[in-house]
Order: structure tokens, then C-alpha cells, then sequence
């Protein structure tokens, strides 16, 4: 199985969010991944990634992504039970509706974070002259999908949409710190696909090191989660843990 | 921007309501506005009216119920259904929790902090996956577009206005589909979706009477509004109906809240009348 992906920076193996999940199931799984982050090549003109080539299939999206692991038996979810796995389903939706517009936003649409931060990680990583395009398309997608789904009236203007997203994203933080607690993982003492999803959401949040910092800020309020984060990458990602 | 000349409400102005919310107690002649019943209203904008008129069942509130063939135009947020309290307008289900809650009912106050973020959760999972799927089975579905979404929504109106509005929602629910990655979605694939989220709600459902065991939350009316529409909904085919009538918890369920919420206000009023859950097949 090999996985296209992000490749790393800030301390961690990917700095993009849904590479991330990926990287982190397939450790919590055991999934033998051939590792090929985009770099310098032509290949990533398309801007899909995270994408898993294993023989002749070809599969994008994290979620996609994971059902495949599980299916070859690198399962992390075999200790939950029918209820947890429901949870897991309810709680993916919500960070997906309330915390990836936001943090999306920050990386990519928030224009002092963009230009200082995002465009040139990602165009350091994309050969000429696709750099100078891609990163600027990504942006705009990432705009276009806030505008679409979060941007309806009586949110008429940009401003509005923004307080919003934050709004529902610092929301969204606060109900996993609670749900988490002092536990180490959502669900007890190993950690399963949730923990790769909020794992892979938070981490760059935390890392990187940004301009405008309001969502981060309201992330480094609740140290549980941060030390989540720096737990799993203590566990699963040493190499990495070191230089960040 | 104003509408139909009341006051409108955007959630950004949350802290300006429920600051005039809670001086007032809620009025006799609350009123809640949604598409004509029998000719007009599609299959997710029925569930988003259920599942609001459910909501304020569940916290004891009256309301009046108005079918308008604008109810969409009249909406501040150009989604139904929307309540009109006093001089405030407001629109769907979230703003409606709130602004209920701002006037000191509340049906998630028990719930410690834990549960609050399942419920929380778990709405978002029945608003982003059956919703969506919902949406998806209305306008990109060709056969169900051709056969049922077409001839409903553009009812009120004559040609070529019915034409225009017709495919201007079409082509704003196919740019929403396309940005969230569902424009190349089959149709049983959205189906698949739609049971795997039935499941999930199964599964939590378990053998509690509602989400929360004893006392029913907003999570029980949005879910209700969503399956009880499925259920008692005729599409070009029963696939979807189907799906959750594979789930006899959740059929029992809906027929609960029917009978706690639904049966008693009908005698009373005879304004909501066709909710009715059909007997026989799906009984055990």
C-alpha cells in the first residue's frame, strides 16, 4: 500500500489535516504504508491527497481511506462496541461541520496566515511553475466550499461568516475536551479512527506556527486536548516529535 | 436585510436576542409558517418543519401552524420553516433552540456535559448525512427531480416563473453538492449512506424510549422529523423507506413521539392533520 501524502514540517508527519487521519490510523492499525510524500513532482498537479494506491485501486478521502485499512484488517476499531461506533460516525460530523471550516479557514483563506504560512509550505513543494497555481486554486476552493455551505443568508457578509465558523468552531473544541475528560483516548486506553480524525485536525492547529492565532489560542486553553496531541505524537510519531 | 418587514434574526445577533427574549414570555399567537402542506413541500423541507414543530411540542409551547405557498420567500434565512414570536422572526431548528432556551425553556438542561456533546454530535450526523441525502434524492436524482420535486416546488407558480425558480435551487443544492464531494455520488451510495446513518441511530437509540432515556431533547424532535418524513413520504420508489423501516427501534420511536406529541394536538387543533404513521406492515 502506498500513500501519497503532505509531507511533514512543525514537528509533525504531515501538515495537512487529512493526511494526518490517515497517517495516524494507519500507525494506530498497524498498516504497512510505502510512505511518498509530494515533492518536487508533477504527479500532484491534480491536488487530490491524501491518495492510497494498493495493487490496482486507487482510493481518496480519509474516510474511503480507512473503511479500505479495516478492510485488510488493519483495524484499530476492533475494541468498540456498535455504540461506540455510532458515536464515532455522530462525532466525525461534527468536527467535520463545525471545526474543519474554521480550521480550514485559518490555513487558508485567512490572508496574513496564507501568505506568511500556507502558500509558501505548499508552494515549496510544488515545481515550477504549477507553485506559482496550485497553492492560489486550493485557497480558492477552500473559500468557495465556506461561502457554499456556511455562507446563507442572514449571513450576508464575509465578517459574518467568519464570527460564525469561530463561533461553532471554539464550540465544537470545547464539547471534545469535555467529552474527552482526563482519558487518555476518546474511547479508553487505545486509540481507534475518532483519535485519528480529532488527532489529525488539532495537531497542525497547534503547530504550526501562525499569524492570526484566535482558533489556536482557544485550543491551547484546554490542555487535554494539546496533550493528546503531544501524547500521540510522542507514541506513534518519535522521529517527528523531536524536531518540533 | 429585511424581510416582510419584521425584525430579523441572524445568529451573529445572538447575545441582542436573548437579551429581549427573555423579557418577554412566549406569546398566545406564536405562529410557525411552512410550505402548503399537500401540494407544495418537498421531502427535507417537511422533516426541517416536523422536526421544529416537534421541538416546541416537546417544550409545551403553542404555536399556530400556517401553510403559506411563500413560507421560503417570507423566511429570513430563505429556508423553512420559520416562527414568528412576538415581533421576532426565526428560522430552522438551531436558532429556534436557542431563542426557546433565551426565553427559559430548555429540553437538554439535564444533560451533563458529556451528553450535551453526543446530542450535539449526533445532530450534526442526521443533518449532515440524511439532510444531505435528503437533498441529493430531491434535485439530483433525475427521475425523482423529473417526477415529484419539479411539479412540487414550481406549483405555486405559472410558467416561466415556476421554470426559473426550479432550476435556480437545482443549481444551488448541485454547487453545494459538488463543493461538500458529493456531486459524483450514485444514488446507492447515498442510500448506503442513509442506512449507515440510520444504524448509527439505531444503535444509540438502543432500547431507551428516547436519546436520553426517560425526558426527549432536540435531538429526539430533529431525528423524528427526519424519519417520520421518510416513513410516511412516497417517492418514486420505497428504497429509502425502506432503509429505516429496517430498524424497528427506530419505527417504534417515531410512532412514540406521534402519540405522545402528535395525537393529542390534533384533537385540539385541526390545523396539523396529516400526520399519521401508516398502520399494519411496519408494526411487529
Amino acid at each position: 500500500m502506498e500513500l501519497r501524502y503532505w509531507g511533514g514540517d512543525w514537528g509533525l508527519p504531515s501538515v495537512h489535516p487529512e493526511c494526518l487521519v490517515v497517517l495516524a490510523y494507519a500507525k494506530f492499525g498497524g498498516a504497512p504504508l510505502t510512505l511518498n510524500p509530494v515533492d518536487y513532482t508533477w504527479a500532484s498537479s491534480q491536488g487530490i491527497v491524501p491518495i492510497l494506491t494498493y495493487e490496482d485501486e486507487i482510493i481518496t478521502k480519509p474516510a474511503n481511506i480507512l473503511t479500505f485499512c479495516r478492510k485488510h484488517k488493519y483495524n484499530a476499531d476492533y475494541v468498540l462496541s456498535a455504540r461506540e461506533g455510532s458515536d464515532t460516525l455522530a462525532y466525525i460530523a461534527l468536527l467535520e461541520e463545525r471545526l474543519l471550516p474554521a480550521i480550514v479557514h485559518t490555513f487558508w483563506v485567512d490572508s496574513d496566515n496564507y501568505s506568511s504560512v500556507t502558500r509558501p509550505w505548499y508552494a515549496s513543494r510544488i515545481p515550477f511553475p504549477l507553485r506559482f497555481y496550485l497553492p492560489g486554486k486550493m485557497s480558492r476552493e477552500a473559500l468557495n466550499r465556506i461561502l457554499v455551505t456556511k455562507g446563507q443568508p442572514p449571513l450576508y457578509s464575509m465578517n459574518e461568516v467568519e464570527a460564525q465558523i469561530y463561533k461553532d468552531a471554539k464550540e465544537c473544541l470545547n464539547l471534545l475536551s469535555n467529552r474527552l475528560g482526563t482519558s487518555q483516548f476518546f474511547f479508553g486506553d487505545t486509540p481507534t479512527t475518532l483519535d485519528a480524525f480529532v488527532f489529525g485536525f488539532l495537531a497542525p492547529l497547534y503547530k504550526a506556527r501562525l499569524l492570526k492565532v484566535q482558533l489556536q489560542e482557544h485550543l491551547k486553553q484546554l490542555p487535554n486536548l494539546c496533550d493528546f496531541c503531544d501524547h500521540i505524537l510522542c507514541l506513534y510519531f518519535t522521529e517527528h516529535a523531536e524536531d518540533g | 436585510m429585511w424581510r416582510g418587514g419584521f425584525l430579523t434574526m441572524s445568529l451573529v445577533t445572538d447575545a441582542f436576542v436573548s437579551q429581549i427574549a427573555a423579557v418577554e414570555p412566549w406569546p398566545e399567537n406564536a405562529t410557525i409558517y411552512q410550505p402548503l402542506k399537500s401540494e407544495q413541500v418537498l421531502l427535507s423541507d417537511n422533516a426541517s418543519c416536523l422536526a421544529v414543530q416537534a421541538f416546541l411540542q416537546m417544550c409545551n409551547l403553542p404555536v399556530l401552524v400556517v401553510c403559506r405557498a411563500n413560507a421560503e420567500y417570507m423566511s429570513p434565512s430563505g429556508k423553512v420553516p420559520f416562527i414568528h414570536v412576538g415581533n421576532q422572526v426565526i428560522s430552522e431548528l438551531g436558532p429556534v433552540v436557542q431563542f426557546v432556551k433565551a426565553k427559559g425553556h430548555s429540553l437538554s438542561n439535564g444533560l451533563d456535559e458529556v451528553q450535551k456533546a453526543e446530542m450535539k454530535a449526533y445532530m450534526e450526523l442526521v443533518n449532515n448525512m440524511l439532510l444531505t441525502a435528503e437533498l441529493y434524492i430531491q434535485w439530483c436524482d433525475e427521475a425523482t427531480l423529473e417526477e415529484i420535486t419539479q411539479p412540487r416546488y414550481s406549483s405555486p407558480y405559472s410558467w416561466p416563473l415556476s421554470s426559473i425558480l426550479v432550476l435556480k435551487k437545482k443549481l444551488e443544492i448541485k454547487r453545494k453538492m459538488k463543493a461538500i464531494g458529493w456531486a459524483g455520488k450514485k444514488l446507492e451510495q447515498v442510500y448506503e449512506d442513509v442506512d449507515q446513518c440510520c444504524q448509527a441511530l439505531s444503535q444509540r437509540l438502543g432500547t431507551q424510549p428516547y436519546f436520553f432515556n426517560k425526558q426527549p431533547t432536540e435531538l429526539d424532535a430533529l431525528v423524528f422529523g427526519h424519519l417520520f418524513t421518510i416513513l410516511t413520504t412516497q417517492l418514486t420508489n420505497d428504497e429509502l423507506q425502506e432503509k429505516v423501516k429496517n430498524y424497528s427501534n427506530l419505527v417504534a420511536f417515531c410512532r412514540r413521539i406521534e402519540q405522545n406529541y402528535f395525537e393529542d394536538h390534533d384533537r385540539d387543533s385541526s390545523s396539523s392533520s396529516s400526520l399519521r404513521l401508516p398502520r399494519g406492515p411496519t408494526l411487529p
